[in-house]
């Protein structure tokens, strides 16, 4: 718990452990409606479930109605797609089940790597409505599970709490005023830190690479005319107002300088790299253990 | 928290993007794409080599071809200009690339008071060392997932 006496709740959700601390405990009621909003999100956007809004538009193009929340997607991952060239789409689904990671997780490639289809040749999307010209595997795990803690404030704020902290597996939300130490988790042990942040108010999100490799691991890559590991991003850290901005934007820190992200949104972040080196905006100053 | 003024700016930003599936669904649309973000102020033209100058035709269709626009906002450091690049064909939207000219020279002295700090090599310390409650991390992510990889791992045995 973040602070002395705090209660938690803790549940499963979206493939991952949460726990939601508040000075009061939550009463079975409230513990409910916490979970129908989960489950309610799950069921419309996972691509790991069958009967799911994004399984049924995987199957045929057509146009698809979507819940209120799809607008806040649609803007941020329009603007990342923009600043990465492309990197970062919301339409990455079909080149990560084409490798293994879909539906049963059988992590067998089906073939080659394939690139996902350009936005604006399958998908038009405007605020709560899709249309798609083929059938497309939306994949809004960049942004999905900060959403989602984001949705889970909302409720929490609603009945009147308005002291809490939400950790989502590592993705933090502080709702509260005063600020919570938290550790860096070391990239390669998780049983280790590699510096500490107080997070105030708002979002601390977290993305590494090596967390998913199913092939050979990243960090084992070496320059062979070097011998030295390559220096290529490993994990990320971005604190923003929202817990769906600094997630997503956590995941962009891989294809986007920190800097230019800075120009679009108020947020802080470290990148951390293969050879153990790491840069970050003005807010981490002094937070990393060297 | 106090306003964030770069959210502003986001939401400028996604704006312009969005422009594109607009025009692209709608192309009676009586804005043209590119003057549907409306800043402070904005300029479009025909990039070179294309021969209409205005991107609305009378009847509501739009011919063909490249057409930039350059739109300015109001940031931390003073006025900042994004450039959008459309391409139409066929009357719909087929491309739209975003620019960012770093032009303004407040920008970059603020790009480099704030220029990200580098550390040559980060050490990991104990969690037991560390008195903190809270971790930052994704090791936690994906619990389908994890649980894949160890039966793998354990097939491979």
């Amino acid at each position: 718990m973040p602070h002395p006496g705090w209660q938690n709740f803790r549940f499963e959700g979206i493939g991952t452990s949460w726990e939601i601390s508040t000075p009061a405990p939550l009463g079975p009621g409230f513990r409910s409606r916490l979970l129908a909003e989960v489950e309610r999100y799950d069921s419309t956007w996972s691509r790991f479930r069958d009967d799911s809004q994004v399984a049924r538009m995987s199957a045929g193009p057509g146009s698809y109605a979507f819940p209120a929340e799809a607008t806040g997607l649609a803007s941020l991952y329009r603007i990342l797609y923009a600043l990465s060239n492309g990197a970062m789409t919301p339409l990455i689904g079909g080149s990560l089940e084409q490798l293994g990671y879909g539906p049963g997780y059988s992590l067998r490639p089906r073939g080659a790597p394939t690139p996902p289809p350009a936005w604006d040749d399958v998908l038009e999307w405007r605020g709560t409505s899709m249309t798609t010209k083929a059938p497309v595997v939306l994949d809004i795990g960049a942004a999905g599970k900060g959403q989602l803690v984001d949705l889970l404030a909302e409720v929490l704020q609603s009945q009147g709490v308005r002291e809490f902290f939400v950790d989502a597996g590592g993705d933090l939300l502080n709702g509260g005023n005063a600020p919570v130490t938290v550790a860096l988790e070391h990239p390669y042990d998780s049983s280790k830190a590699i510096g500490t942040v107080p997070l105030a108010k708002g979002a601390l999100c977290a993305s590494a690479s090596n967390r998913r490799a199913w092939g050979d691991g990243l960090h084992h890559v070496l320059d062979g005319t070097t011998g030295t590991p390559v220096r290529t991003v490993v994990a990320t850290w971005a604190v923003a107002r929202t817990a769906m901005e600094a997630d997503a934007l956590a995941t962009a820190l891989f294809f986007v300088p920190g800097e230019v992200l800075e120009r679009h949104f108020r947020v802080s972040w470290l990148k951390v790299f293969s050879n153990g080196s790491a840069e970050y905006s003005a807010e981490f100053e002094g937070a990393l253990f060297t | 928290m106090k306003p964030s003024v770069r959210k502003s700016v986001f939401a400028g930003m996604a704006g312009l993007s969005l422009a594109g599936t607009v025009a692209g669904c709608a192309p009676s649309a009586q804005q043209p794409a590119a003057q549907e973000t409306q800043p402070a102020t904005t300029s479009a033209s025909a990039a070179p080599g294309s021969s209409s100058s205005a991107l609305a035709e009378s009847g509501g269709g739009y011919k063909d071809g490249t057409y930039s626009a350059d739109g300015s906002y109001r940031s931390p450091n003073g006025t900042e200009t994004v450039g959008v690049q459309l391409t139409l064909a066929n009357g719909t939207v087929s491309a739209v690339e975003i620019t960012e000219h770093p032009s303004n020279p407040n920008t970059r002295k603020f790009q480099g008071q704030f220029a990200s700090g580098i550390a040559e090599q980060v050490v990991g310390k104990s969690l037991d060392e560390i008195k903190v409650s809270k971790v930052a991390g994704s090791s936690l992510t994906s619990g389908g997932f994890n649980q894949a990889v160890e039966e793998i791992k354990a097939q491979a045995l």
